[in-house]
């Protein structure tokens, strides 16, 4: 029998069982629609991070006071704060000295952040304040800057803004020169970051000033010679691991603490972007097998439809053989079936699919505390392979059907239900 | 030379312990132009026979010559296509293919045995025509009367050009009058050199037979 007929007779089985036909599709769309969803956005996700992380510098060094202990790749912090006078909180001119001596640093920018009231066009707010080093910062943001220009040396009541604080905070936008109060102080808006998402070494919601303002103008008690971090440039990222394993030796002995009582943490930016697509990678994984369970769940939507449709159709089977059909055949008349059946779920599941992955921005989801709003990603492979997928399991859960049926002996086919 | 020879054929079914032997050394000939009917009590081996004669199943033991070559030798496929091609089947009940047009259905076969496009349609339209139901081709087969598919069968089991028509009870379902009309194309049908095995209950459809083989526990009635 030629395929083109084998093909034709199995369209007519699906056609006259219309209902079943569409239930068991049902079955595949949902699968298919949840795992092109998934992928896109797991993608989606990827990408937002990598783009992010992209500039959040692989040659950045951060030293924060207080002992954190990061555990495993999967970025939780566990806090184990062993310190806690308010003097050796924050860090001095001292080990600022100290980190600026380890071989392979290039840069350190002291800062010194807190929070501050600030008004602006009669509107008061809280704010972040970052205090920073006007001598290294411009060279050491990755941000960008959107309008104006970076601190730099000699400025005091000079100020940059981030992004979101710009348009997002106030009901007129900041722009340039405009002046705003800060912890009590009148600064000039100089610049405008651009939008970092929450990396890149920045807050889009804070303040940029020099850190001998910042100290005093946040609530925060900072004196003269102390820092609340130190953000660190490496001369070379492929010998960040060293350099920050040098750095915390350096600072152990010089604050005289052994790792029992370290009150200080040297973090790796590099790290931090492995432990967050580590995150990503481990949360895509878990939403894929969600979303295999529902392409399962379809598979065995069709194997049942298949049993069905081979139990109803003995005496057709029978009919088939009798009239010359051999194994083959009839296999292929059920599989062809079942491959329908995944093939037509499968183009409806990916419309579908992607339909609900185009929607996810409009739905303003944030993603997951990555600052970013959520977004999804279909490429062609995605849906060639959701659709290559659908008719593989289409096929392969008809395979036993199928199978029974093609050995059904002409004799007991006929004879059934007589 | 015969079209189909039994030589003492024994078929026995086996349901767990027990054996229930259909057919006890049945032996017969179907020469070509005959009109055989096979008739017996309920029970006494008829539809084995026909499976038998159809090559629908192999015997237990014993010989089926179709044109004199043994069916054994043959492969499940071969058996499938030679069986297909030479015998056309009518059966008592559900002969046809639900979701099949009435053409469709006749054309079946042929598509089976890739005929070619200009045949399948030409023979499809000449087979409803004989059997009277050309105004039927697109009608579905529950849209039909049980006379009306019982010829839709036999334009179908007609279609591949068969050796041989065979039927099991194909008026069984059927009233006097629509059962008359369907052995009248049998009858015609053999006047025209078509050979027919026919399996019957009913002494006055035997009559119109050339042949009549009669039938019990499993063997020719002496
Ligand atoms: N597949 C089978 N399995 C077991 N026993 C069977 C099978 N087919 C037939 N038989 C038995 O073989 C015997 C002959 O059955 P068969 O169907 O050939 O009779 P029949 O002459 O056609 O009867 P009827 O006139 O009622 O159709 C019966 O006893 C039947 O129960
Ligand atoms: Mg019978």
């Amino acid at each position: 029998m030629r395929l083109l007929d084998i093909f034709l007779l199995s369209l007519s089985h699906v056609k006259k069982s219309r209902m079943r036909s569409w239930l068991t599709i049902i079955g595949v769309i949902i699968g298919v629609a949840s795992v092109v969803a998934i992928i896109s956005i797991g993608q989606g996700m990827q990408e937002n991070m990598q783009e992010r992380l992209g500039n959040f510098g692989a040659d950045i060094i951060t030293v924060i006071p207080g002992y954190f202990r990061a555990t495993g790749v999967h970025s939780e912090m566990h806090t184990d704060r062993s310190v806690s006078t308010s003097s050796s909180i924050n860090l001095t001119d001292k080990d600022y000295k100290v980190v600026k001596q380890v071989p392979g640093v290039m840069y350190v920018n002291g800062i010194v952040s807190g929070k501050a009231d600030i008004v602006y066009d009669n509107e008061k707010t809280v704010v972040s304040v970052t205090g920073v080093d006007t001598s290294v910062w411009r060279l050491m943001d990755t941000t960008g800057i959107d309008e104006g220009r970076y601190l730099q040396t000699g400025d005091s009541n000079s100020i940059v803004v981030g992004y979101n604080l710009a348009y997002g905070t106030f009901l007129q936008p900041v722009t340039l020169n405009r002046p705003l109060t800060v912890g009590g102080k009148n600064f000039r808006v100089v610049g405008i970051l651009k939008q970092s998402g929450g990396f890149g070494g920045g807050s889009d919601t804070a303040v940029y000033m020099p850190a001998e303002m910042a100290r005093g103008v946040i609530t925060e008690k900072v004196a003269n010679n102390q820092f609340t971090s130190m953000v660190i440039k490496a001369s070379d990222a492929s010998l960040v691991e060293s350099i920050k394993d040098d750095i915390d030796q350096k600072l152990m002995s010089s604050r005289q603490v052994n790792p029992r009582t370290k009150d200080f943490t040297v973090i790796a930016s590099a790290l931090i972007r492995e432990q967050m697509s580590g995150v990503t990678q481990t949360l895509s994984l878990f939403l894929s097998a969600i979303a295999a369970v529902s392409l399962l769940v379809g598979a065995i939507g069709i194997a049942n439809t298949m049993f069905m449709s081979v139990m109803e159709r003995t005496k057709q089977i029978g009919l088939l053989k009798a009239m010359g059909a051999g194994e083959r055949e009839i296999m292929k008349l059920f599989l062809i079936e079942a491959g329908m059946f995944g093939f037509v779920g499968g183009i409806i599941g990916v419309v579908f699919g992607s339909a609900i992955s185009l929607l996810i921005p409009f739905l303003g989801v944030q993603a997951l505390g990555f600052g970013g709003d959520m977004r999804a990603t279909i490429t062609a492979e995605t849906i060639l392979f959701a659709l290559g997928f659908s008719v593989v399991i289409g096929i392969l859960s008809g395979i036993i059907p199928a199978r029974y049926a093609a050995r059904m002996r002409p004799v007991d086919a006929i004879r059934y239900d007589q | 030379m015969n079209i189909i020879e039994l030589e003492d054929v024994w078929k026995i079914y086996r349901i767990g312990e027990v054996e229930i032997p259909a057919l006890r050394g049945l032996s017969l000939k179907v020469k070509p132009g005959e009109f055989v009917a096979v008739m017996g009590p309920s029970g006494s081996g008829k539809s084995t026979a026909m499976n038998m004669i159809g090559c629908l199943d192999i015997p237990t033991k014993g010989r089926v010559l179709l044109e004199g070559q043994d069916i054994a030798a043959l492969s499940e496929i071969e058996l499938a296509r030679i069986r297909g091609k030479k015998i056309g089947f009518v059966f008592q009940s559900h002969n046809l293919y639900p979701t099949l047009t009435t053409l469709e259905n006749v054309q079946l076969p042929m598509r089976i045995h890739e005929f070619s496009e200009v045949q399948i349609w030409d023979r499809s339209e000449e087979l409803l025509q004989l059997v009277g139901l050309s105004d039927r081709a697109n009608h579905y087969p529950s849209q039909l009367s049980g006379g009306q598919s019982q010829r839709v069968a036999i334009a179908r089991a007609l279609s591949t050009y068969p050796l041989l028509l065979l039927a099991d009870e194909p008026t069984g379902n059927l009233d006097t009058e629509a059962g008359g009309e369907v052995l009248d194309i049998f009858a015609q049908l053999n006047a025209q050199g078509v050979t027919v095995v026919m399996i019957t209950h009913d002494e006055k459809i035997a009559e119109r037979a050339n042949k009549i083989v009669r039938m019990i526990d499993g063997a020719l009635a002496s």
